[in-house]
């Protein structure tokens, strides 16, 4: 728990030595994604044959998706795992992509458990209930529209294929998977050491395997936790002074790039769209003011997986990354632009906290079934 | 907007306390030009719109107060300054108090009192001059949060509270015609309220947050 004193030496640590704990805490997030990779080797050709077995189909994929994100509470951890998995061949991008459509559907989640808080008062909870799930709203359409049109003409995959190989200046990707590269370097030399530390203690491969798995794991959430943690300290005046002036001056495009630079900063969209649910639950951020900022979110939240690519031995890791970007760009070009297609996931989840509010089952029954049961359900009868 | 992002400034609760400086300016420029219109002359018709004017950009003013608040709530999570928030909750809506009694004041000229020619027009400007310069003087006791002189305001301010008590309670008594006793009685009931309402301001200076209303109660009811 922080208190003020926390906020107040956040704040009075220069500059310079608070970036580079950013940059340590970021270097560790690279290692675990490494770990992971490493990892996922190790555990032999069965493991990597039945994980392409369980997402073989888009839709198991896509439920998987979302379960993890919902397990692990971050669409950043998961996506970064996501990463990994193709970074190192186990999982192929046209299947990787119904997943990172999953992680932004999972991620939407936490907001939705942040608006129970006001369960007790009506028409806050009205409010508060309606702002977390147009997220899911907008998140569940962008994946009806955008997955069934991926799988017919790969047009996300193709575009961030391209752009990797525009922003790499390669038409061949598998020259920029140059393992002597200074991160993959850098990254790699403490697997390597923690690799002979678990070897000396630990002689089965699955078990060597498995301790390293868990190692990446513990990196990568306590590199993000503790980013999320240290930059939402620092960030804080900076984050209030740009959501006074959402308040002040309303949505828009300013409000998206306001959530996209939220977001970048605190590592998280669960951070930032939970945010505002107190304010639109108060009644002093409207929904359609809430909205942009929601969708700077979900584009804000892509960096994470970007970042975690640059430790990945493959290209297609960078591909990844970029199609979970292009998706989120796609779902704001292709839905805000058009008041009556934008206003959709706000009139569903008006409706949804009208029926909400009559019946709080209904809130039960929707969070458990959208975000578990559902998922649970659909691997099965997917597979 | 996308600017305020980039843009490295001073806090946000120190802005809110800057705001609530300028309410307290507010106030007094909305006060001084109210009771002229009883005591100093003034014609209510000349000052009527810049006091409905300035009443609600106070009022506006306690709004936006407020939404910050929640604002700077939901972003600092637990680390949120839970002490300043309640405090400026509450002393917004005493300072907007003062604007509305302020108001009413100046309903009473507009209504037809005029206490100019009146004998006792002396010692209700030197009454009218102790409320103004208290409302400057919690203004500047709230900006430097200076203790000592808190409790010093404070006593004075209950002193001036039992003044105008007592003018209160002889005028319910007095044989002198209503269109005399009950104006007054409405004008010191409205100076009384706005001095309990700057005490409030005050305790916020050295009261805990729980006790911040302590002075608006009689003396006989303070627990």
């Amino acid at each position: 728990m922080h208190d003020v004193s926390d906020d107040t030496q956040a704040r009075n640590i220069p500059s310079g030595v608070r970036l580079l704990f950013v940059v340590g805490l970021l270097y560790l997030f690279l290692v675990g994604v490494k770990a992971l990779e490493t990892s996922i080797n190790g555990f032999g050709s069965g493991f990597t044959e039945g994980v392409l077995e369980g997402v073989q189909n888009p839709v198991a994929g896509l439920f998987a998706g979302i379960l993890v994100t919902v397990l692990v509470q971050s669409s950043s951890v998961s996506t970064s795992l996501i990463v990994a998995a193709v970074g190192n061949g186990t999982i192929p991008v046209e299947l990787a992509v119904p997943m990172i459509m999953g992680a932004n559907i999972g991620t939407t989640v936490t907001n939705t458990l942040a608006s129970l808080g006001s369960m007790r008062r009506t028409n806050e909870f009205r409010r508060a209930f309606a702002g977390a799930t147009m997220h899911d709203f907008f998140n569940l359409m962008a994946v009806a529209v955008f997955l069934p049109l991926e799988l017919a003409t790969k047009f996300l995959s193709t575009s961030a294929t391209a752009l990797a190989q525009f922003v790499t200046g390669t038409t061949d990707l598998s020259q920029i998977s140059n393992p002597d590269s200074f991160i993959k370097t850098a990254v790699k030399a403490p697997i390597s050491l923690i690799e002979g530390g678990i070897e000396a203690v630990v002689s089965s491969g699955r078990i060597q395997a498995a301790i390293l798995l868990a190692v990446g794991l513990g990196c990568i959430f306590f590199a993000l936790a503790t980013i999320t943690r240290n930059m939402r300290l620092v960030m804080a005046g900076r984050i209030e002074r740009s959501l006074n002036a959402v308040l002040g001056k309303g949505g828009g495009l300013s409000a998206i790039v306001i959530g996209i630079l939220i977001t970048v900063s605190v590592q998280s969209s669960s951070i930032t769209t939970s945010m505002l649910v107190p304010m639109v639950a108060a009644g002093v951020l409207t929904l359609r003011n809430a909205y942009p900022v929601t969708l700077g979110a979900n584009v804000g939240t892509t960096v994470t997986a970007l970042i975690a690519s640059f430790a990945a031995e493959r290209p297609e890791a960078l591909v990844i990354a970029l199609v979970h970007l292009l998706f989120n760009i796609s779902g704001i070009l292709g839905f805000y632009p058009i008041r009556w297609i934008r206003d959709i996931p706000v009139r569903m989840a008006e409706k949804l906290a009208d029926i909400a509010v009559r019946n709080r089952v209904i809130v039960a029954l929707y969070v458990a079934g959208t975000f578990v049961v559902l998922p649970l359900v659909g691997i099965l009868v997917a597979q | 907007m996308v600017l305020e992002f980039f843009r490295s400034g001073e806090d946000q609760l120190e802005a809110l306390n800057a705001e609530v400086l300028d309410m307290l300016a507010s106030c007094r420029h909305t006060f001084d030009a109210a009771i002229n219109t009883v005591l100093g002359g003034t014609a209510p018709e000349a000052v009527g719109k810049d006091i409905r004017k300035t009443d609600r950009s106070i009022n506006k003013a306690e709004r936006r107060i407020r939404r910050a608040l929640i604002v700077h709530a939901s972003t600092r999570g637990a680390a949120a300054d839970i002490g300043s928030i309640l405090v400026l909750m509450s002393i917004t809506k005493d300072i907007e108090r003062v604007g509305d009694y302020a108001k009413n004041i100046w309903d009473l000229a507009d209504n037809g009192v005029d206490m100019t020619t009146d004998d006792d027009v002396e010692q209700l400007r030197k009454q009218r001059d102790a409320v103004s310069r208290l409302i400057t003087d919690a203004s500047q006791i709230f900006s430097t949060q200076d203790v000592d002189a808190a409790h010093a305001t404070i006593q004075a301010a209950d002193d001036l509270m039992d003044e105008f008590d007592a003018e209160i309670a002889q005028l319910v008594t007095t044989d002198a015609p209503g269109s005399h006793a009950v104006p007054r009685a409405l004008l010191y009931r409205y100076l009384k309220r706005i001095t309990a309402h700057l005490m409030n301001v005050l305790s916020a200076v050295v009261m805990p947050v729980d006790r911040l209303d302590y002075y608006d109660e009689d003396k006989a009811d303070r627990v």
